[in-house]
């Protein structure tokens, strides 16, 4: 090893992140200690390419080299730091530093800047939109993992945005708006497409600015069963819906639904309505994506005593939608015309009233364990919106309740959101009023973890 | 003359019992002076602003600062009375939403039922100070004019949410 | 209803110093308060509308119940056929409505008021595309009298 010493007028100069300097006198090296006759260095190298800032004193290393990234750490005396900053992005190659002794670690190896890909989706990651309704142009969609409790990454979703998925979940589709100026400016509506493997954005229709502005559902921007077709309501506040090709990312039509609202998608070219006399109305499309037929149901819920939550919940056959005052009415989708299944009650007869779901994402159905998990709370009119302080299980073949677990409000909050992940071992995800999340098992009810300080306001979740 | 008829008894029963329908109606004219007239176009607000009652923005502690109040009853959002607004004025800058939707509320200090307006104030970024959301007679999105999830700030141009505020337009009959 | 329509034309007129409500107290509070909960959030306090985006009711609503075909178009936008008001209650407000914001200048151009048994033929069937009748309804209009603008 070459034993001479760097002169300072040779060494490289200290370039901070951008141009400050900046000295850590905590480090220590322990090499310096033993060959640097007290005086230490420090090599900090900034990574992406950023000039390199280091400290060097007296080193004694044997290759100097320009290109290779290399880190090591020691301690710097101040006038030694003070006179080696040097203009060039000089790299040194830890190589043939000063070799390890038996106490010192070596120096860590050069890293290399990299964008993460995501790998295989497990189904214990969740999406939480974070409605962020103290700056709400600014939401965003969150990915997190159930198991390792790590988050993922983010899409940002822009104003009041919906949220969706293609059929094959490759895609994170997102109805919104943007303003030309941030929080003010022209409005421009458009729906963006999200490769899910990269949560990079693949694509975009711009819409015209009548998205329906409002709070998150699954049927707030919806593709057909085919994905050949895309599904957008508009609200202006005339109510009508959009159709879209996804493939040409054009826009195909606009369907007038006299006042009924929300894209309820159903078979290849079926989209459902819910109306305010408490019919579905259903528009079937032809091949080219324009309308062919429209049907009125007739109405499925009273709409006047207890109107259904818009928040329907994905069945195996169809949608779940639970009612303020607990009754759950499923509606099948498979067929020309929806089949609306007698309503059951979550709540006993003298209960009704007391105990009711709310928040903003109101219930949750494991399709193949055939069981419907719903948030409860005490109160009366007026309450939809508040949260769960237990949530309640149900069989969804028996309509009996199977477990009710109280969920510890003080610290959290109550729960606004539910969701659970589809697999035999499944998690279920509650949001809470603080933004916290929590990650329950499905099947006891114990909470495994709770993320604090997740979001501002995760008001959907979705199963990526 | 049945409805003013329904009015007296609901509402100015007492009053009924004292003065001819003639008078009344000037008298229910004057108490009623100054409510504004929702949604004013902006010509006409701002050609009030100098009387407006809702010109100042109340000082802190002002009971329209609280979610409680009465006339909060279905409001849902940022309170205009926290950012620069008060219970009847947009802040500022803003835009006042020409739709809105209008509800009830009970004022427990006359017993009375007001109809109010929750119109939202537009063009800005939330507020983000006084969030308050209650949901007395809101009704979900295919009960348009009972939903306050929709952003009525949708038909304004630059329909970004700002407040919101709750204005009386009148004594509700029953 | 025409007496009516007077006195609400003048409590129009001298309208934005004094409250809406109070001065139309004597023509008809409750077709007024139903037009308030129900109809006036979005079609606005004149019944103006919003240029766009909500079409107005003045200067329009006595023009479409000229025909059977206007009046039949107007019982069953999805305001009127959805609102939760009855029959009657639907009758009693649209007849204000015209007579308030779009009362006819002449005696000869006064339209037939609603009745709640016309309603009922009507409204439940709702229209499937609104924007499209309205424009047919209101060039067929046209072709014989005063119509509503198409264009709002």
């Amino acid at each position: 090893m070459d034993k001479s010493t760097v002169p300072l007028a040779r060494a490289s100069r200290v370039i901070g992140n951008r141009g400050h300097t900046r000295r850590d006198f905590s480090a220590h090296c322990r090499i310096c200690e033993t060959r640097c006759s007290g005086s230490h260095h420090r090599l900090t190298i900034a990574a992406g390419g950023t000039l390199m800032r280091t400290f060097l004193a007296r080193i004694p290393f044997s290759t100097l080299l320009i290109g290779t990234a290399v880190s090591a750490t020691t301690t710097v005396a101040p006038l030694a730091a003070a006179a080696s900053q040097v203009p060039t992005a000089i790299l040194v190659a830890a190589a043939n530093a000063p070799q390890a002794s038996a106490s010192v670690p070596p120096p860590l190896p050069a890293e290399h800047l990299t964008v993460n890909k995501l790998g295989p989706a497990s189904p214990h990651w969740i999406y939480v939109l974070d409605e962020a309704v103290a700056n709400e142009i600014d939401t965003r969609l969150l990915l997190f993992d159930g198991d390792t409790y790590r988050r993922l990454g983010q899409i940002g979703t822009g104003f009041l945005p919906s949220v969706n998925l293609s059929p094959d979940h490759r895609t994170t589709v997102v109805a919104t708006t943007y303003f030309a100026r941030g929080g003010h400016g022209t409005r421009t509506d458009v729906v963006e497409f999200n490769d899910n493997s990269t949560l990079g954005k693949s694509g975009e229709i711009v819409i015209p600015p009548k998205h329906a502005q409002t709070l998150p559902t699954l049927f707030g921007v919806a593709y057909s069963s085919d994905g050949r077709f895309l599904y957008v309501p508009y609200v202006t506040p005339a109510a009508s819906f959009g159709v879209l090709d996804p493939a040409k990312k054009s826009v195909i039509a606009e369907i007038d639904t006299a006042g009924c609202v929300l894209v309820i998608p159903s078979g290849p070219n079926r989209v459902g309505s819910i109306c305010e006399s408490g019919r579905l109305l259903t528009v079937t499309l032809d091949a080219s994506g324009h309308e062919a037929s429209r049907a009125s149901s007739e109405p499925f819920f009273d709409a006047d005593r207890d109107p259904i939550f818009v928040q329907g919940m994905p069945t195996a056959d169809g949608y779940a939608f639970v009612s303020f005052l607990g009754e759950v009415h499923e509606v099948d989708f498979s067929r020309a015309q929806p089949a609306f299944r007698t309503p059951w009650s979550l709540v006993a007869a003298t209960d009704k009233g007391a105990w009711r779901p709310g928040g903003e994402q109101v219930g949750s159905i494991h399709r193949a364990l055939g069981r419907l998990y719903v948030q409860m709370h005490r109160g009366g009119e007026g309450t939809h919106k508040d949260g769960g302080t237990e949530i309640w299980v149900f069989d969804l073949k028996t309509h009996q309740r199977i477990a009710r677990w109280p969920t510890e409000t003080k610290q959290t909050g109550t729960v606004l959101a539910v969701q659970v992940s589809q697999d035999s071992a499944p998690i279920l995800f509650a949001a809470y009023e603080n933004g916290d999340i929590g990650v329950l098992d499905a099947l006891t009810g114990r909470v495994k973890h709770i993320e604090q300080h997740f979001s501002q306001t995760p008001w959907q979740m979705l199963n990526p | 003359m049945h409805s003013l008829d329904r009015v007296f008894e609901n509402s100015t029963r007492a009053l009924a019992k004292r003065t001819s329908r003639r008078s009344l109606l000037a008298t229910l004219g004057r108490m009623l002076t100054g409510a504004a007239l929702l949604p004013l176009l902006p010509i006409e607000r701002g050609a009030r602003a100098a009387t407006a009652e809702g010109g100042q923005t109340p000082a802190p502690g002002d009971a329209s600062q609280a979610c409680e109040y009465w006339k909060y009853c279905a409001i849902d959002g940022y309170l205009c009375s926290c950012c620069g607004g008060s219970s009847s004025s947009c802040p500022p800058g803003t835009q006042p939403s020409p739709i809105t939707w209008i509800g009830t509320c009970h004022n427990p200090a006359d017993k009375r039922d007001y109809i109010v307006s929750y119109n939202d104030c537009c063009g800005k970024v939330s507020c983000g100070n006084c969030f308050c959301n209650r949901n007395e007679g809101e009704r979900p999105m295919y009960r348009l004019s009972r939903n306050n999830d929709v952003n009525w700030c949708m038909a304004n141009t630059e329909s970004d949410y700002h407040c919101s505020v709750s204005v009386i337009l009148g004594v509700a009959e029953k | 209803m025409h007496g009516r329509a007077d006195r609400c034309q003048f409590c129009l007129r001298g309208l934005w110093l004094s409250s809406f409500l109070g001065a139309c107290m004597g023509a008809g509070a409750s077709p007024m308060q139903d037009y308030m909960l129900y109809c006036m959030g979005c079609h606005g306090a004149q019944a103006q509308g919003v240029p766009g985006k909500v079409p107005p009711l003045a200067h329009a609503l006595s023009r479409f119940m000229r025909t059977a075909e206007g009046r039949d178009y107007v019982l069953r936008v999805p305001g009127a056929s959805s609102s939760p008001l009855t029959d009657a209650q639907l009758a009693d407000v649209l007849n204000w409505v015209a007579a308030t914001f779009d009362a006819p200048e002449r005696p000869a151009d006064r339209v037939q008021s609603f009745t709640a048994a016309e309603v009922t033929r009507s409204r439940h069937s709702p229209l499937a595309s609104v924007l499209s009748t309205r424009t047919a309804v209101i060039k067929s209009l046209a072709a014989s009298g005063q119509a509503p603008s198409v264009q709002y």
